[in-house]
């Protein structure tokens, strides 16, 4: 007698078949923009304008990425980046794990209302025009700090941390506290070692997060100087979309709004190329599911 | 016994009071680190909370908060007298509504998808590409479909092979939010069944096998034992997601709208911050800002507490 009696039904296979299919279509429409915008970078004009292009480069060049890499302004505002992601995440993670650290002990006097002042800023905001108003009268506007400084902590990845802490094995830090140390002292030399793979998944998603931001530097920022790459981006898509979607037809333009049409795909690619490289590491930690189910206070 | 009751008990309290504040000095630097932590929530999330009364003021920005002058409720009478500011609303809850309906079934149903899979190879190989485009930035992804529907853009030529007219996806008015919620969808639906996935491995592996044994089929399992195993997660997800419905995607279409498609894609973020910044009307605008902030709030709030009493969870 077979111990597994059940066999798939004829619908069940077709239904498996068409879940592979279905994905298949999935992975190539969420690539598809991705290697087009790639091949287009590295194609030729004559085959960009003629719309020629899809998922491999016509007339291979790579002159666009020299012109890129060459613009004082793209430069800049990669260093901008660059230094408001790298700044940016240390003193997010100093600061939300200052914040997490006592709020993760539960006999803590007055834990359930500092809580509570912290969860009440993601249901209630200011909005844009108090916040702009405030940050001029601190003298931030056109000041690099206004890029790091307003968003040091997400609530949300601090009541991660809070949570992640309140796993640790108390035994560890209490042999600790007997021996004399102090809080502080447990913090770093105990408990920060045994969170590094929670450390590892709150610091990238801070550092995704400042290198892809852009609203505050289009609120706050006005000086070219300042401005980092997602804005300079924005920037440059924006003077090229108006004449790709208007002027497309239009002979004179035309030659050179493509020209820019590859350009732009290569600072597209360029200012990306960042994020593909930690995304192994993101995925690595991310499908640990170290933050799901953790939205609880 | 009742006196000596009386006589008691503020004994008690101070002695609790005082056994207070012995822990707190003796854990002195456990406090100590809460403070950073509470100045940055003071400046920067509670300011601009109190900045909120010039919503209720004609607030003139050379004389500041303290010189302006109070309106009442000035501003938000105008609300919905101003035409624009309707049709902005009327924009926003569209828009939401719009991606409430095609986004939130859809990480659902990709998620019971995906956890049919049995190739192991071919499901992270999936998940790595779905995955992907959460993390790269509204910025990028305007330039990635611009470069897609420009008139000199792939889908464009393949109208063309097709013998179809050439369409300027993003200036037609019939276009734009049907673009908004599928560029919003391409970026956010794969991530999204994380949370979706989590839900159902956390089901009893013993349901499905006993189920088998009964004779129920594939699709039996995944409509009552899947289904019913995720509702959970997902009355929560559409609370939270419900909290959110006059934040339509400012962000994302900052980036993506121009001046003649403002009359359908102009939704409360982006009018506050063009209006807000751009002609200096702090007042009207920061009490748009505060309707949706108060809007977004008594949702919120209301939707946890349903959830509390009829399902006995809460998001805080």
């Amino acid at each position: 007698m077979s111990v597994s009696p059940y066999k798939k039904s004829l619908s069940e296979k077709i239904f498996i078949r068409f879940i592979y299919l279905f994905f298949i279509v999935y992975g190539l429409v969420a690539l598809f923009p991705f290697l087009n915008v790639i091949a287009k970078s590295l194609s030729s004009e004559g085959a960009v304008i003629a719309g020629l292009v899809t998922i491999y480069p016509i007339g291979f060049q790579t002159g666009t990425y020299q012109y890129v890499l060459s613009n004082p302004l793209f430069v800049n505002s990669f260093k901008v980046t660059i230094f408001i992601t790298a700044v940016g995440t240390f003193l997010s993670l100093l600061m939300t794990v200052l914040a997490a650290y006592p709020l993760s002990k539960p006999d803590l006097v007055g834990r359930k209302p500092i809580l509570l002042v912290y969860i009440f800023t993601m249901l209630f905001s200011g909005g844009l025009i108090p916040s702009y108003i405030l940050m001029r009268e601190l003298g931030l506007v056109n000041n690099i700090w206004v890029l790091i400084l307003p968003g040091m902590i997400s609530v949300f990845n601090m009541l991660i941390v809070k949570n992640f802490f309140e796993g640790l094995p108390e035994g560890l830090e209490e042999s600790a506290k007997i021996d004399g140390a102090s809080n502080i002292t447990v913090l770093f030399r105990i408990a920060l070692p045994l969170s590094k793979p929670v450390l590892a998944t709150i610091g990238l998603f801070y550092a995704v997060a400042l290198w892809n931001s852009y609203f505050g530097a289009m609120v706050y920022i006005t000086d070219p100087s300042l401005k980092p790459l997602q804005l300079y981006l924005k920037e440059l898509i924006a003077s090229t979309k108006d004449t790709m979607l208007v002027a497309g037809e239009v002979d004179l333009s035309r030659d050179l709004n493509t020209t820019a049409d590859s350009v732009q795909a290569a600072a597209i690619i360029t200012a990306t190329v960042p994020i593909l490289i930690v995304y192994p590491f993101l995925q690595k930690y991310f499908v640990k599911g170290a933050f799901v189910g953790s939205v609880k206070g | 016994m009742v006196q000596a009751n009386a006589a008691t008990e503020p004994v008690m309290k101070t002695a609790k009071k005082n056994s207070k504040l012995v822990k707190v000095l003796k854990d002195w630097d456990l406090y100590f680190m809460l403070v950073p932590g509470l100045i940055f929530l003071l400046i920067f999330k509670y300011t601009p909370m109190y900045g909120l009364i010039i919503a209720f003021m004609d607030f003139n920005i050379f004389r500041g908060v303290a010189g302006s002058e109070w309106v009442g409720l000035k501003h938000f009478e105008n609300l919905f007298i101003n035409g624009q500011f309707v049709n902005v609303l009327t924009n926003t809850i569209l828009i939401s509504l719009y991606k409430l309906i095609f986004l939130f079934p859809a990480p659902i149903i990709v998620a019971i998808l995906m956890n049919e899979i049995l190739n192991m190879v071919f499901k992270r190989t999936v998940q790595s590409i779905i995955y992907l485009p959460h993390f790269i930035s509204w910025v990028i992804i305007s330039g990635l479909f611009i470069n897609l529907l420009s008139l000199n853009g792939i889908v464009n030529s393949a109208l063309g092979w097709l013998g179809l007219e050439k369409i300027t996806f993003f200036m037609e008015q019939s276009m734009f939010r049907s673009i908004l919620v599928f560029t919003d969808g391409w970026k956010e639906v794969g991530w999204g069944t994380i949370v979706y996935l989590a839900a159902i491995t956390s089901i009893d592996p013993q349901q499905y096998e006993a189920a088998t044994i009964d004779g129920a089929n594939k699709f039996r399992q995944i409509w009552h034992i899947t289904l019913p195993g995720m509702a959970p997660v997902i009355v929560l997800m559409l609370i939270l997601r419900l909290g959110n419905v006059l934040e339509a995607g400012t962000e994302q279409i900052l980036v993506m709208y121009n001046p003649v498609v403002y009359e359908v894609g102009d939704v409360i973020g982006t009018f506050v911050y063009r209006i807000g910044l751009g002609t200096g009307d702090y007042s009207f605008t920061t009490a748009v800002g505060l309707f949706e902030s108060v809007v977004g709030f008594i949702l919120i709030v209301t939707g946890n507490h349903i959830c509390k009493k009829y399902l006995g969870r809460s998001i805080w």
